[in-house]
């Protein structure tokens, strides 16, 4: 009599469980879809809704760049040529190449940290396809340029400063080591 | 009618493939629907990724250890930080910790969602997929305001974690665990209790105890077949001796101990259990720093460590050798998907064709684990 | 029919002394013209929009929306393409036997049309054994799949042709019982007669009229999914173990013509479903003109076919798939006992009761609205549980 219940019990287990999962697929048609319809159907563009950590195509402020290399040493695939020399004549440092290479970047956020303005940041833009290999490599110096000496008390150029609060506000992001200002830099 | 001439097929089921869970090959002999004999071959996601190790040093390697199981980046990002402070003994902060612990559970339920997710599609069942799919998305949305990116988060640093959790985070990890325990039991009632996907699954690809201990499985695959066995219990690191939760075990309900269908609800049962632990972690989170401080360009001592973490695949074991120079002298990670493709070979004589497919996707084998 | 091509004669159309067996044959070309490729084939290929559609909104996404307004051209877009590909056929495949195979599915495909009762005089070709036509030419799938698997010169389609075959000829069995039931109780095979025996009411349709006709509804249906390759029984196809079973060596349209077989089966399952069991093209009769009761009519059919196509759509999406041994299991041990049983006690109904027993028809319609009901509450169930909002667009 055993097989005889067995087979009841295997025909009232496929009907009830079935029924339940076409109850469960059932109620999805009365739900929204999650799809975002991008690109053409959004409200809003997309690089306008990611957060501010976002961590999209690499780009870099020259006006609050120091020339220090941090963010050269610190990535770990290198993608960034970095040249600045000392100036004889006047005897200040000039940038004279600031290459990335965002092909080769794996978005991993290494050059960020380190730097000691916010300079080198992550933006919010993803969307970095193009027909040749050579547009991917983002030559951001045009003429060479004085490196950025940081002041002792707040910056007065109205010029710079903003640039400069939104790069030290992208900084103030990353967590501080030990709850204090990161460590200065140790001899190599 | 035995006079009737019969010969083996030899299949290949190949690299490219729309259900192996990366690339993976395997060489059937068959008989028809019934196999005699599956060989795996693996190889051809190798990147040479503990070979990098060593030209990028202690902090750059930290994204490279996304790449090794991206499914959950969280776990090896961890088990590298955990072999580094080991090694130079840097003490993490509190806050780290619980920020580890929480970022480590909610990669574990989005690992095991994809898993089941794609079981149930390899069943033939489609839209279990995408519900698994869209909650997983959901837990990223949260993750990319964590740390800003999706997939390969590099979220840890050797010391602690990189960024602390944003204002307003608290809330919605709490309001996303809220919506995901009825999400959970919907999907059950979608398919885990479906009477058709419960024959596929049971008595399925069983693995003994003593086997799934000689053959070195781990993870789910090793609880499926009764043995008690986690790291966050049994060898406890980071902050989880102060959070309560259950380990399932497989239980033998559905068929043999072992089989399939054990694995999957054991990992069903783990996710319910990750959300028991993010509760506790997100209430008891202390305030503090999240960040030791490690020098920039870390040294850290000549010697040798290991470490073991449970990632969403089982005991992950990451081996680090150091010369007392800025780059590792040798790097070495053992993951759980080389092991559970070694136990395939034995299983699949007397399986068929269809349950090749679903043994696969139950020991939940990630291409890229298996080669590194 | 007859009527029809007297009357266009008698017009002097085609002249006076035109012979009436040239215009028969004509007037029947003609119209098969008409039903094989203006309705048929641009069904299947709607169907194919309209499944992805449903299947979206299931998984919770939205499906084709951008070629045409909410997606509608998409099926032509596909065609196009498929059109426009290379035509590849394997070095050592079998290439007249490979060719073939496409044409054998979709003749399986379209022949059962001539039958389709459309309306109460809007069919193709009455023939008095139309049920038993209908079943034995979808049969012919199964020599276009097994073709297709052997001239593929591909182990993988071997295995998927020959599952399939199979299973076809495995299934055709307690399809054919559960359509006795019907065919006891109404004593022809004709599709207009089993139609003419039914009522417009739910309660004077074959579906409800004794418990063994609703189990033999049932098992015709999920006899006539496995026949049709539909999940659950999608095995010859099962893309995550063969790519793509039987079909996996063709390319562009060849590929094409199997899938448009089985979107166009989708139609023919629902027919029969409806004309053996719901009732067909009944109407309440509300109009004496001919033509209006036709249109009423009409519609009523293509409202039931389309509600079980878009049923088919949706176990399709919530289903697993069986294994090859499991579909044997299903097929001969649970739905043939329980056909014969439902054979032998409709036999015993109609011989106790000839004219039907109005009183089961309400009690069956009442469990069936009880069912219904039940459904509908375990659907709010889990709308509320879910917390997500409800919402109803279809159209977004």
């Amino acid at each position: 009599m055993s097989a005889v219940s067995e087979y009841a019990q295997n025909i009232k287990d496929t009907v009830f469980t079935i029924f339940e999962g076409m109850a469960v697929t059932a109620s999805h048609f009365m739900r929204k879809p999650y799809t975002v319809q991008y690109p053409d159907r959004m409200p809003v563009r997309v690089q306008d809704t990611l957060p501010f950590r976002y961590r999209g195509i690499l780009e870099v402020d020259l006006e609050i760049c120091t020339g220090c290399l941090a963010c050269e040493r610190a990535c770990p695939i290198d993608c960034i040529v970095i040249v600045v020399d000392k100036d004889p004549q006047t005897r200040q440092m000039l940038l004279s190449q600031f290459d990335i290479d965002i092909a080769k970047c794996m978005y991993c956020g290494l050059c960020s940290e380190p730097c000691p303005t916010g300079s080198i940041h992550h933006t919010t833009e993803f969307e970095g396809a193009d027909y040749s290999l050579e547009s991917l490599i983002r030559r951001f110096v045009k003429d060479p340029v004085i490196a950025y000496k940081p002041k002792k008390g707040p910056e007065t150029d109205p010029r710079i400063a903003p640039i400069l609060n939104r790069g030290m506000s992208y900084l103030d992001q990353w967590a501080q080591p030990g709850g204090e200002k990161p460590a200065e830099e140790e001899p190599a | 009618m035995s006079t009737l001439h019969t010969e083996e097929m030899t299949l290949n089921m190949g690299p490219q493939h729309p259900s192996t869970h990366g690339v993976l090959r395997f060489v059937v002999r068959a008989d028809g629907e019934v196999m005699r004999e599956a060989i795996p071959d693996v190889g051809y996601l190798h990147r040479s990724i503990e070979k990098i190790a060593e030209k990028v040093g202690y902090h750059g390697f930290m994204p490279y250890t996304d790449r090794v199981d991206y499914v959950c980046a969280m776990f090896t990002n961890q088990g590298w930080g955990m072999a580094c402070e080991k090694l130079a003994h840097i003490e993490v902060p509190r806050r780290g910790e619980y920020c580890r612990v929480i970022a480590a559970e909610f990669n574990r339920i989005a690992s095991h969602l994809l898993s089941v997710g794609a079981m149930a599609m390899d069943i033939g069942a489609v839209t279990p997929f995408t519900h698994a799919i869209r909650e997983r998305e959901m837990i990223n949305d949260l993750i990319e305001e964590l740390c800003g990116a999706r997939l390969t988060f590099n979220y840890m640093r050797i010391g602690g974690v990189a960024w602390d959790l944003p204002p307003g985070w608290r809330e919605k990890a709490l309001a996303y665990l809220d919506h995901f325990d009825p999400i959970l039991e919907e999907y059950n009632a979608l398919i885990s209790w479906n009477k058709i996907y419960v024959e596929r699954l049971a008595n399925v690809g069983v693995i003994t105890p003593a086997d799934a201990i000689n053959y070195n499985l781990v993870g789910p695959n090793l609880r499926a077949c009764g043995i008690k066995w986690d790291i966050r219990k049994d060898i406890p690191y980071s902050a989880y001796p102060d959070f309560e939760f259950e380990v399932p075990i497989g239980d033998g309900h559905w068929g043999k101990l072992g089989d399939s269908m054990d694995r999957y609800v054991v990992r069903i049962r783990e996710m319910a259990q990750s959300a028991i632990i993010l509760r506790q972690a997100l209430a008891k989170i202390p305030p503090g720093p999240v960040l030791a401080k490690v020098a920039r360009n870390f040294k850290p001592p000549a010697g040798e460590c290991q470490i073991r973490i449970e990632s969403g695949r089982g005991d992950m074991g990451w081996y680090l050798v150091s010369d007392g120079t800025g780059y590792p002298w040798r790097v070495h990670v053992r993951t759980g998907s080389f092991a559970a493709m070694g136990i395939i070979q034995k299983l699949s004589a007397g399986l068929m064709i269809a349950d090749l497919v679903t043994l696969i996707a139950s020991l939940d084998v990630i291409a890229p684990e298996i080669d590194r | 029919m007859e009527t029809l091509i007297h009357n266009v004669i008698a017009s002097g159309a085609f002249g006076h002394n035109a012979s009436p067996t040239l215009v028969a044959a004509i007037v029947i070309f003609v119209m098969s013209a008409v039903v094989f490729l203006g309705v048929a084939f641009p069904f299947a290929g709607i169907v194919s929009w309209a499944e992805r559609r449903v299947w979206a909104r299931i998984q919770s996404r939205v499906g084709p929306n951008r070629v045409g307004p909410q997606g509608f051209l998409q099926w032509l877009a596909d065609g196009v393409k498929n059109v426009c590909k290379e035509d590849i056929i394997p070095d050592e495949a079998d290439a007249p036997l490979f060719k073939l195979a496409p044409y054998l599915v979709i003749l399986a495909f379209i022949l059962p049309w001539a039958v389709m009762p459309f309306s109460s005089s809007l069919i193709l070709a009455d023939m008095n054994v139309g049920i038993l036509y209908m079943t034995s030419v979808t049969a012919l799938t199964v020599v276009g799949v097994l073709m297709a698997g052997w001239a593929s010169n591909d182990k993988w389609s071997l295995i998927g042709g020959i599952r399939s075959a199979a299973q076809i000829v495995s299934y055709e069995i307690p399809a054919g019982l559960s359509i006795f039931p019907v065919v006891m109780m109404t004593g022809t095979l004709s599709m207009q007669g089993i139609i003419r025996g039914q009522g417009w009411a739910p309660q004077h349709w074959f579906l409800f009229a004794n418990p063994f006709t609703f189990v033999a509804a049932n098992i015709l249906y999920i006899s006539a999914l496995a026949e049709g390759n539909r999940t659950p029984f999608d095995l010859p196809e099962a893309e995550s173990e063969l790519v793509a079973g039987f079909a996996t060596e063709y390319s562009g349209m060849r590929y094409l013509f199997f899938f448009m077989a089985e979107w166009g089966n989708l139609f023919i399952i629902g027919a029969i479903i409806t004309t053996l069991f719901l009732g067909g093209w009944q109407f309440p009769h509300v109009s004496n003109n001919v033509v209006v009761m036709n249109i009423l009519q009409l519609i009523s059919f293509n409202v039931k076919v389309l509600f079980l196509v878009f049923f088919s759509m949706w176990i399709r999406a919530t289903l697993p798939r069986v294994r090859i041994d499991q579909l044997m299991t299903v097929c001969w041990k649970y739905f043939v006992p329980i056909a014969f049983v439902n054979m032998i006690g409709t036999a015993v109904w109609v011989a106790i009761w000839p004219d039907g027993n109005a009183a089961m028809g309400y009690i069956m319609f009442a469990a069936g609205i009880a069912l219904t009901v039940v459904f509908v509450q375990r659907v709010i169930y889990y709308l509320k549980r879910s917390r997500m909002e409800v919402y109803f667009n279809p159209t977004i």
